[in-house]
């Protein structure tokens, strides 16, 4: 990271840092890095998706656009509604799948199909 | 009061550092870094795509709190039943742990919470230090500007025990001069875009119980972080004198910047709540908030201390965090949440802080206790509070 100013003497100290960077928590470390990929791409992903979004809107509504229109873009309350709307939606499509838990689960050794009789 | 959209201000400095769209500052800062303006009295973050990465984590926090926190409690009593544990069992942490942690959901909904934790952070710090310069500048420039005041203390020397990086916020409150900027945009996360104009601190301000006799000239905040509370104070008690205190430095930095931004006449200084400079019977009310779950038994019984001292006779002390206003919880899933706050958010004087009975430390320290007190935090109907004997 690029610091300057910022190693000035007398506004920070040395710290304590925590090893939560470095726990395994899926067993795997490997795992632990693909699902931290996953919600990173997810973060990407969204962000990518509301500046089409922005973008869209802008150009509907001024027939025009511009990078600065895009950074300056203020949503008002009702379309901050929408993307939030949207935004949950995303997350449920991508990532809801996490949330079923290890209930109702099917084991892969499961010889024979559950629903024969 | 301080509802605006607006788009502020800077110099050539900010812009020479890379951020973009600035105009003059007509207010007090004399450099004041909002490229993208204000919503309300938040300084909105400097980049579309950096605001968007921190509502997807807003949004993702949410579910993680609702979806994967039910996927987690179910999992949780299912295990305690696989290994014939009633429900209300009493599980010592140790126990909880090893039950709990072995199991892939418990693991997933720790992965998942953590990490937004960490990425709420990171995402904002790498951005400052991108511009570290500029937001340098802001903060010298704030710290010379009025209205209010700061006082740092380059020889205050610190305990080991606030140099953790709670909240695994990175460099903690003390080892990152950006960590006041950092938090104010983590937090928002972690509060789901709900307090983007202090809402909380507002609540908890107005909820201040006053002395009896209702003079109210002299306020303090202990640990007061970037200020938020101190601020809301001031709006709460607009003829009181106002105080905040913190032991770290760029969160006290930070805060005169949004002071002086907004206009808000509070003065800040920096030292150890458990060691003030302040002098006896000064204060009229001393507050303050999620202080003692920060701290040791030794820190907390030291900042009760030190709230006796500096308030008048009759004065009101005023403390709000977890379990001031509710009772602590205790079934196998609160333990198992607990511990991961604990030993995976950093939290590390948490249970310290749990095994404390601060109602009856603050009876030792003289206080008249009432623990129904008026309520603070959501979600509690009471909130402990203690008098300094007239």
């Amino acid at each position: 990271m690029a610091t300057s100013k910022s190693d000035l003497k007398g506004y920070t100290t040395d710290f304590i840092k925590s090893d939560t960077d470095k726990a395994v928590f899926l067993g795997n470390p490997l795992m632990d890095d693909m699902m931290t990929a996953l919600i990173n791409l997810g973060a990407e992903t969204w962000a990518n998706r509301r500046r089409v979004k922005i973008i869209e809107m802008l150009f509907e509504k001024n027939g025009k656009i511009s990078r600065e229109m895009v950074e300056a873009y203020m949503p008002t309350p009702e379309q901050e509604k929408q993307m939030q709307v949207e935004r949950d939606e995303f997350i449920r499509t991508a990532f809801g799948h996490f949330a079923r838990g290890a209930t109702d689960i099917v084991a892969l050794s499961t010889l024979n199909p559950t629903s024969k009789k | 009061m301080f509802q605006r959209r607006s788009f502020l201000l800077s110099s050539a400095a900010a812009a020479a550092a890379g951020l973009t769209a600035f105009k003059a500052n007509a207010k007090g800062l004399p450099l004041d870094i909002e490229p993208r303006g204000t919503n309300g009295i938040l300084e909105r973050l400097p980049r579309v795509d950096l605001e968007s990465a921190q509502d997807f984590m807003t949004g993702y926090r949410v579910f993680i709190n609702q979806e994967l926190n039910r996927a987690a409690m179910t999992r949780c009593n299912e295990i305690l039943k696989a290994n014939g544990i009633p429900l209300d069992a009493p599980l010592s942490m140790e126990d909880t742990v090893k039950l709990m942690a072995p199991d892939p959901t418990m693991g997933l909904y720790i992965h998942n919470w953590e990490n937004t934790q960490r990425a709420m952070w990171a995402t904002v710090q790498v951005e400052a230090h991108k511009n570290a310069d500029a937001y340098m500048d802001e903060m010298d420039g704030a710290m010379k500007a009025g209205p209010g005041s700061l006082e740092l203390d380059s020889k205050l020397v610190l305990p080991p025990y606030v140099k953790h990086e709670i909240h695994i916020q990175p460099g903690g409150y003390v080892g990152d001069p950006f960590a006041g900027y950092i938090y104010l945009h983590g937090q928002n996360v972690v509060f789901s875009g709900g307090n983007f104009q202090d809402n909380a601190q507002i609540n908890f301000a107005n909820a201040v119980p006053t002395p009896a006799d209702g003079k109210v000239g002299r306020v303090l905040e202990q640990g007061c972080s970037i200020g938020q509370l101190t601020m809301a104070l001031k709006l709460r008690f607009p003829k009181a004198e106002v105080w905040g205190d913190d032991v770290a430095a760029p969160m006290l930095r930070y805060a005169k910047v949004l002071a002086v931004d907004r206009g808000i006449d509070v003065n800040f200084m920096q030292q150890l709540s458990e060691q003030s400079k302040f002098p006896t019977n000064h204060f009229d009310v001393v507050m303050n908030n999620l202080l003692f779950h920060e701290v040791t038994t030794e820190g907390a019984r030291g900042i009760i201390a030190e709230a006796y001292r500096t308030l008048r006779p009759g004065g009101v002390f005023y403390p709000i965090d977890l379990f001031t206003g509710s009772a602590k919880p205790s079934s196998a899933y609160s333990q198992f949440r607990a511990w991961q706050d604990y030993r995976w958010n950093s939290e590390v004087w948490r249970m310290e802080y749990t095994a404390l009975d601060l109602e009856g430390e603050m009876r030792k320290a003289g206080f008249i206790v009432n623990e129904k007190g008026p309520t603070a935090r959501r979600g509690t109907d009471r909130n402990v509070m203690g008098t300094k004997p007239a």
